[in-house]
């Protein structure tokens, strides 16, 4: 997995970085889901 | 607190309201979520296969953003009580006695908080630097396309210094789906409602306020 984009720099240097990587935009919303379903268990678990 | 104990009685609730958004912050409220999902939305649909011509409505909704949160931090630091979303002494103390007790550890019960509880002011304060980098990223941006007000100039940054300001632009607006996906649950609990239902109306009843809120921390209006 890779964290940023890169292209082919036209004269021929090193790859210039263009910006992140959206590979990892499901982890953010994997992210979103865990921190709800967290929430959700510990305040049901709490609240009996 | 259930759904239909949230929808007050109109007895109740003509007896005691306490204003908690006037008119003017709910419309800013609600014109920002409608331009935060219209940029996600024209950012992030055509990267997941959506293809459509989204430049255009992605830049001007931006400009709308950037216009929208300089008023906020305008009328916040002026007109608003801007301590009262800062996070102080009470709610570090009422936060880790909150998570003594979700460890199961005895000990003093939190304090009630005043009009934003401790998660609240954690959530705006992360949000806010989402947001910022956001709109100073993306105002620069606008530099790389022509608009009918200006022509472009991508010189004035080497590629390098452009990959990072795109690094940035990225990374927050990612990190913003994962916030606006927390809010929106928090909005939709049963147990918050009254909160969303202020978002609307403007009020929370006495009672709410009574159960929820320490007068001492937060001054609020009948209305």
């Amino acid at each position: 997995m890779q964290l940023f984009r890169y292209s082919t720099s036209i004269y021929g240097g090193s790859d210039v970085l263009i910006g992140a990587s959206w590979d990892l935009l499901k982890w953010f919303v994997v992210a979103g889901a865990v921190v709800i379903i967290l929430h959700a268990a510990v305040k049901a678990v709490t609240s009996r | 607190m259930t759904v239909s104990q949230a929808n007050v009685s109109m007895a109740e609730a003509a007896s005691g309201r306490i204003r908690r958004h006037l008119l003017v912050d709910r419309a800013y409220h609600w014109v920002m979520a409608a331009c935060v999902l219209t940029l996600l939305a024209t950012a992030f649909l055509p990267i997941i296969g959506y293809k459509f011509e989204w430049l255009g409505l992605h830049w001007t909704t931006g400009v709308v953003l950037s216009a929208l949160v300089l008023i906020h931090i305008v009328r916040a630091v002026i007109w608003q009580d801007f301590w009262a979303m800062m996070i102080d002494g009470a709610d570090l103390r009422n936060g880790w006695r909150h998570l003594a007790r979700v460890l199961g550890r005895n000990g003093a019960a939190p304090g009630l908080p005043g009009k934003y509880n401790s998660l609240q002011k954690l959530y705006h304060a992360g949000i806010a630097v989402l947001i910022l980098l956001i709109v100073v990223t993306g105002l620069l941006m606008l530099l790389k396309i022509d608009t009918p007000l200006w022509r472009r100039n991508p010189y004035v940054l080497a590629d390098y210094q452009w990959g990072w300001i795109y690094v940035v632009h990225g990374f927050a607006a990612m990190a913003l789906i994962t916030m606006i996906m927390i809010h929106i649950y928090f909005a939709l609990r049963p147990d918050e409602w009254r909160l969303t239902r202020s978002m609307f109306r403007g009020w929370i009843t006495r009672r709410e306020f009574e159960e929820h809120h320490d007068k001492q921390r937060w001054a609020a209006d009948e209305c």
